[in-house]
């Protein structure tokens, strides 16, 4: 995957966001791009990953996200946490990327044909197929339903997920309990 | 399972992805690469080969050259039917994880391997088709053998550059069985299996 640094994202900006660089200290907005990247940049690729279907595709959508929290940190006061910070610019980034991509199709399941080299019980590779189904499955739900269950298996709580969607804590419950249904169908079905 | 041990399962599988080394990426991506073009280059080689024997064939009207033509499209025929048998399933991985790329770069050097091989065979049972039909054609009064040793500078070149094949096919294959031993090393280590 593409590294994606601080100094990546210096030429090309408008006039506002230079303004405000000159007020706040670069090297603290650098220092805190690349703890946001160290600390959540595997969930944000996994997150990447759950809305495309190739590799190109997701890491494409990662340096975006990369270059929209770039752009967003000088604007960031801290009302919320750095995590709900960078999952919402994500999420932001993901719809758009869908929107650009409306025809892009998700196969539903490219069956995962790993041989087992040491099949037993619970082995490894077991443990990959289950995680790859998974995926697989969580790619091919409803976009409302995806959206919650990423931001779950992920670890983040009501509050975050309704913070970084911008929907009620209620309605998270909601979407996450249809979410699930949905998710357990889809894994029933690929047994 | 009761909902927060499923959720808790859900959650350690999904967070279980191990990064994808950037070499490895990397390297999977300059594969596909050349495999893209290796299919370009063998698309050209048949219009070409079957193309130009079966024009041939027309022109000449020879029963003899009608021959070369059927053996040319036998032998096309035999190469893609085993390039789309090896590169079925080795155009991309089988997910975005570091499993997957290691499974496929492991694929693709086994499916080099059995290249190896049938690149061997396919060449003899040519240079072997192609020698006889000449030497049957020319209606040489000196034994097979000695025609084939000492009959004339083409033979000779044909010689060479058989020799020359071989060499560079060992040469690959030593290449691609060590960068196997390499991969399944890495495979062990990322991914303890």
């Amino acid at each position: 995957m593409k590294s994606f640094t601080a100094t990546d994202a210096q030429p090309g900006f408008g006039s506002t966001i230079d303004l405000n660089r000159e007020t706040v200290d670069r090297k603290s907005l650098e220092e805190q791009f690349e703890r946001i990247l160290s600390a959540h940049g595997p969930a944000l690729s996994r997150l990447a990953a759950s809305y495309t279907s190739t590799v190109s595709d997701r890491d494409d959508l990662v340096q975006e996200t990369a270059f929209a929290i770039w752009q967003a940190l000088p604007h960031f006061r801290g009302d919320c946490s750095e995590r709900t910070f960078a999952f919402r610019i994500a999420h932001n980034r993901a719809i758009a990327h869908l929107s650009r991509n409306r025809e892009q199709k998700i196969d539903p399941l490219e069956e995962v044909e790993l041989r087992d080299p040491a099949p037993g019980p619970e082995s490894d590779f077991s443990r990959r197929q289950r995680a790859e189904t998974l995926r697989t499955a969580v790619r091919g739900l409803p976009l409302a339903y995806r959206q919650v269950i990423v931001l779950t298996l992920e670890g983040l709580g009501y509050r975050e997920i309704a913070a970084v969607l911008g929907i009620s804590e209620s309605n998270v419950g909601a979407r996450l309990t249809r979410a699930r249904q949905l998710l357990q169908d889809a894994l029933e079905n690929r047994k | 399972m009761n909902a927060d041990t499923e959720l808790e399962s859900w959650r350690e599988e999904w967070q279980s992805e191990a990064s994808i080394p950037a070499d490895l990426h990397r390297n999977v991506e300059r594969q596909s690469l050349q495999m893209r073009l290796l299919l370009i280059a063998d698309t050209v080689v048949t219009i070409v080969i079957g193309g130009g024997s079966t024009a041939w064939a027309l022109l000449s009207k020879d029963p003899g050259v009608a021959l070369v033509a059927v053996a040319a499209w036998i032998f096309l025929a035999a190469a893609w039917i085993f390039v789309f048998t090896v590169n079925r399933r080795l155009w991309r991985p089988s997910a975005i994880d570091a499993a997957a790329f290691i499974d496929l770069s492991v694929r693709r050097c086994e499916g080099a391997l059995k290249a190896v091989w049938f690149a061997g065979i396919l060449f003899v049972a040519e240079i072997a088709f192609d020698l006889s039909w000449i030497y049957v054609r020319s209606n040489l009064q000196q034994s097979w053998w000695r025609w084939l040793l000492f009959g004339s500078l083409r033979t000779d070149i044909v010689w060479i550059c058989t020799v020359v094949f071989f060499i560079l096919l060992v040469w690959y294959r030593r290449r691609k069985s060590r960068e196997l031993a390499r991969l399944l090393g890495l495979r062990e280590e990322i991914l303890g299996d």
